[in-house]
Parts: C-alpha cells; sequence; structure tokens
C-alpha cells in the first residue's frame, strides 16, 4: 500500500474537519492522454516547493553542533521515501533533503521507521524528534504536532483504465451519466470528486467507496469503477508499473502542501524551517524535483 | 479411575491429499520464485522479514504461556477475590480485536506507565524516562502476550479441568504437596488435551503478529508493504507474503500434529486394555 492512500486513511479517520482543498494554486498543463513522457513532465509540475518570504544566506543558518535528531519515516510513499526494489536501500527526494539540512545546520541523523498509523502519535509524544512522510499540512493535525514550512505541493490526477475512451476531462465524466468514481470517504480525492468532478452531492450514487487505495485503484482495474483520483506520484508509479491497465487523464485538480513534523514546541521547528529556505533559495529543491520527478524512472 | 478411551481420529489415517495439493501450490510458487526475476527480488527482500516475525511470535507466546497458566491457576484458585480478577482480566482481553490492543498498549498504555513511573520514581533516577526507550517492537510483544494469554489461559483451564477429580484425590492420598500433585500428577495428563488447542493459537499468533506491522515492525507483512509500494507489484508482493507464512504454518502444523500423535500412542501403551 502507499503512503498516499495511508495519508487518506488517516484523513478519513479525521473526516469531520476535513478542509476542501484550495483550488487551482498552480498553473495548468495540459496533459494529452496516453504519453508517458509527458505524463512525466505533468508529474513533475505537480509538485512544485514553496517560496518562503524571508531570505537566507546559507552562512547565517543556525548551527546544532552536531546534535543527535531522530528522524521517522515510512519508506513507503516513492519517490519521497521508497525502498528501492532493486537494492533494498532506502531512498528519495526526502532522504536526500534531509541529508542536505544534517549538512547544512550541522546535526547527526539518525532514521528509525515507523508505520503511518504510528507516526502522528509517537512524534505528538515526542518518541521521535521529526517525521517525513509526505504529510499533508492541515489544520486539525496541528492541534497534535508542528508543522515545519511547506516543501513541496502535491495534486490531484485522473487515474483510468489504458482502453477509457469515453471522457478524458472532469467535465466529460461528471456528463457521462453511468461512470463511477472509486474513492475513500472523507479523504481529499473523495471532497475533489464530489465538489470539483460531480454535482456537490455528497450521497451522489455515482460514488463507490472503498476501505484503502488500493482497493479502489483494483476495483479501477475490474471495471467497478471507471476513475479514481490520485496525487500524481502515485497514479505516475501506477502507470508505469502496469501501462497495459491504467493511463492518467485531465489537468491537476485539487492541491495539498508537504510539510515535516515535530512534537509540539519542538526547538527544531525554527532552524529547519530557516534550512528548507535556504534549500529553497538556491535550487536545491528544484534540483531535487528534477532528479526525483524527472530522471529517476519508478515501478521499473 | 476413569479414563475414556480416547477416538481415532479418523483424518489421521487418510491419505494427506490437502498436503499434496499444498505441495502443489508451493511447488509453482517456488518455481516462479527460481525462474522469475521480479518474484526472485521479493523472496530474497520479504525472507529477512521471518527472523522478525520468528521473534516476536515466539517471544509472545512464550511470555502469554507463562501468563496464561497463572491466569489458569487463579481462575481455579480457591479464593473468590483471585478467581474474579482473573476471570475480569481474561474476558476484557478476550473480548477487544488484537488490532486495537496494539493501538492501547502502545500510545496509550506506555507513555501512561511512564508518566507514572516518572512521578512514583523520579525522585530516584538520574534522568526521568521517556517513552521512546520503549521500542515499539516491545510494545507490539506486550500487546500480543496481554491478548494472547487470555486465550491461552482457557486453553490451561479446560485442560487442568479435563484431568479426573480422582486424580487429584490420589495424588492427595499419597501426601504430596499441591505444587507436586500439579506438576507431576494433574499436568501432565492435562497436556494432551491442551497440545492441539495450544498449537492452534501458536499458529493464529504467527498471523496475527502481521498485525505488529501497523506500529512499523519490521516483519514479513511490513516488509511486503514497503516493497509494494515501491515497486507498485501488489499482486507479486502478496502472493509471496501469503506463500512465506503458509511455508512456516504448515510446517509446524505438521510438526504439531506427529507430537500428537505421539502422544496418543504413548497413552495407548499405559492403558492397553482400555
Amino acid at each position: 500500500m502507499n503512503k498516499v492512500s495511508l495519508i487518506l486513511s488517516w484523513l478519513s479517520l479525521r473526516s469531520t474537519s476535513v478542509s476542501l482543498p484550495q483550488r487551482f494554486l498552480q498553473p495548468h498543463f495540459s496533459h494529452p492522454a496516453g504519453q508517458q513522457g509527458l505524463s512525466k513532465r505533468v508529474l513533475g509540475a505537480s509538485l512544485i516547493a514553496l517560496g518562503l518570504p524571508m531570505s537566507l544566506q546559507a552562512d547565517a543558518l543556525p548551527d546544532l553542533k552536531g546534535r543527535e535528531v531522530v528522524v521517522v519515516t515510512e519508506n513507503a510513499y516513492p519517490p519521497l521515501q521508497f525502498v528501492d526494489p532493486k537494492t533494498g536501500e532506502a531512498i528519495g527526494w526526502e532522504y536526500d533533503a534531509m541529508n542536505e539540512l544534517a549538512k547544512r545546520l550541522n546535526f547527526t541523523l539518525v532514521i528509525e521507521n515507523s508505520s503511518w498509523d504510528a507516526m502522528i502519535p509517537a512524534i505528538s509524544e515526542a518518541q521521535f524528534d521529526i517525521g517525513m512522510t509526505g504529510i499533508t499540512i492541515r489544520e486539525d493535525r496541528k492541534e497534535k504536532v508542528d508543522f515545519s514550512a511547506p516543501y513541496m505541493r502535491s495534486e490531484m490526477f485522473m487515474l483510468v483504465r489504458a482502453d477509457e475512451d469515453r471522457f478524458a476531462n472532469a467535465e466529460e465524466f461528471a456528463a457521462l451519466e453511468d461512470g463511477l468514481v472509486g474513492a475513500q470517504a472523507g479523504t481529499t480525492p473523495f471532497y475533489t470528486a464530489v465538489y470539483e468532478v460531480l454535482d456537490g452531492d455528497e450521497q451522489n450514487p455515482r460514488i463507490k467507496l472503498f476501505e484503502t487505495f488500493g482497493a479502489s485503484v483494483q476495483a479501477l482495474r475490474s471495471n467497478d469503477v471507471d476513475l479514481v483520483l490520485t496525487d500524481g506520484t502515485a497514479g505516475n508509479g501506477y502507470v508505469n508499473a502496469n501501462p497495459e491497465s491504467f493511463k492518467l487523464v485531465g489537468d491537476a485538480m485539487g492541491s495539498e502542501d508537504f510539510g515535516f513534523i515535530f512534537p509540539k514546541g519542538s526547538d527544531l521547528l525554527a532552524p529547519i524551517n530557516a534550512g528548507i529556505a535556504s534549500l529553497k533559495e538556491d535550487g536545491t529543491l528544484d534540483q531535487l524535483n528534477t532528479t526525483w520527478f524527472l530522471d529517476y524512472e519508478l515501478g521499473r | 479411575m476413569t479414563q475414556h478411551k480416547q477416538q481415532d481420529d479418523p483424518s489421521d489415517s487418510d491419505f494427506p491429499w490437502w498436503l499434496v495439493v499444498t505441495l502443489l501450490i508451493g511447488a509453482w510458487l517456488g518455481y516462479r520464485i527460481v525462474s522469475d526475476d521480479l518474484y526472485t527480488e521479493v523472496f530474497g527482500i520479504l525472507v529477512k522479514g521471518i527472523g522478525v516475525t520468528t521473534f516476536v511470535t515466539v517471544t509472545a507466546f512464550t511470555l502469554a504461556s507463562a501468563l496464561g497458566l497463572l491466569l489458569a491457576a487463579a481462575v481455579l484458585s480457591p479464593w473468590l477475590v483471585v478467581r474474579q480478577c482473573a476471570r475480569f482480566y481474561i474476558e476484557i482481553m478476550r473480548g477487544i480485536p488484537m488490532l486495537v490492543l496494539l493501538f492501547y498498549i502502545a500510545f496509550v498504555a506506555a507513555p501512561g506507565l511512564v508518566t507514572l513511573a516518572n512521578a512514583l520514581f523520579g525522585q530516584w533516577m538520574d534522568a526521568p524516562l521517556r517513552t521512546r526507550d520503549f521500542s515499539l517492537m516491545w510494545r507490539a510483544i506486550a500487546a500480543l502476550t496481554l491478548g494472547y494469554s487470555a486465550f491461552i489461559a482457557e486453553v490451561f483451564r479446560a485442560g487442568i479441568l479435563s484431568v479426573g477429580r480422582g486424580q487429584s484425590e490420589a495424588a492427595l492420598s499419597l501426601g504430596l504437596t499441591p505444587f507436586s500433585r500439579f506438576r507431576y500428577v494433574i499436568f501432565p495428563q492435562a497436556f494432551r488435551t491442551i497440545l492441539p488447542p495450544l498449537g492452534n493459537d501458536f499458529i493464529a499468533m504467527i498471523k496475527d503478529s502481521a498485525l505488529v506491522s501497523v506500529l512499523g515492525v519490521a516483519d514479513i507483512t511490513q516488509l511486503g508493504k514497503i516493497y509494494a509500494a515501491g515497486s507498485f507489484r501488489f499482486m507479486e508482493t502478496y502472493n509471496i507474503v501469503a506463500y512465506i507464512y503458509l511455508l512456516v504454518t504448515i510446517v509446524l502444523s505438521l510438526l504439531l500434529r506427529r507430537l500428537e500423535s505421539r502422544l496418543r500412542q504413548s497413552q495407548s501403551q499405559i492403558d492397553p486394555g482400555s
């Protein structure tokens, strides 16, 4: 199961206070159906590191004097952090970013593993110092943990069967009266489906609810539903691993920002934010986006 | 002395067709593992989880058996308060799903106990205890131990009660102490009754140990979850996960059946006439 579905399953537990995604903050990229090279470009564009207002020189960064910082991750959200199927090594965008932060801020990085279910509780009780696992910055989670400044933006795409020719964007899908969409209740894809694709009725019978993201993708494969909304990263991974079964169509929809999480009141928050600002400033984050979203071939 | 002749298990003398079918499926998957690069890769990564799964299961099962035996003794004790406390514990633990118990132990009980320990003994400690000093793996083992001790206590209780009252009276008349009565007379006889359900619990626990992956413990299931997330190959990964669990449980199952039938044979040698 990938991290997106785990994020989504967390969201579904907190569905009472789910806010609608910010709409269309990014310029749209039209996405000709079925061309993988182009879908990768869209994916890269879908994850854009955010700038911060302040500007910091690298030499003005705080010095943590080699102190030990325990960072916890699950390794289940490619390409942010995952285990390379070929080598068994843990790699990814977030590992590179965190290693660079450790270098610039002078701290000793210790990596621990936990699962998504355990992460927010474990961080909130300060069992680890930082959690990194593509965590969407959300108001309700801020009651439990502190968030860093955003370092990445993710957007939703439409995942369909490879032979789908009845629709190629949200409007055409909405017009297709017997078209079904699979989602998890209370998650960002669910609300995007209700408010940006369909008619705003959360009871709409065209939405079929599933327990996990993986289950909704299997339902798509087996013709039980016709559309699944997904983060560009996960969607592209499914397409790459099963090009005969899936493709991405349409424009990017609702977007979310990712941040690292800290125990409430952590003294690491300010230094890490300064570090993220400096990574943004000198283009390191853009470079990581190129490395992991454009050059690296997932699911191959 | 009321010694019933034990009925033969008809499935004992059957030709084990189920095993043949299982072996055929196993052979097919084994062939895939050898011949298909993807399967080879998944298998190579997942077998590393066998060690963790085995450690968690064996540790938790040993602790749960010890606790279960104490609980069974408590339930059969002559004192009302002890009996009621044990019964309360068993009913509560047996009624809570293992997954819920895991989350309780990991995120409610462990931090709570640390806070309590610091409040009570903090003045005698150099540095306050931290929740992070107790790894998620040991919290998972604790949860499995507490949950399974309730089931195992019931197994022991039923086994002990299955030994005729006359046995206990005979032992008493020989002047044995209560502990010796239990150790040399009651328990060896009860063990035959206990073994099949205890083996059942052990195999159930191997499978339930997959739940510890929700805490991020790197067992077979968690490694499979991570591999599937990185490769987007769900079917192949979970085929191998299931294959490894079956490998372990079927081998154990066969060993248990052999042990059982050996105990039955030695029983019939003791009472040839019955």
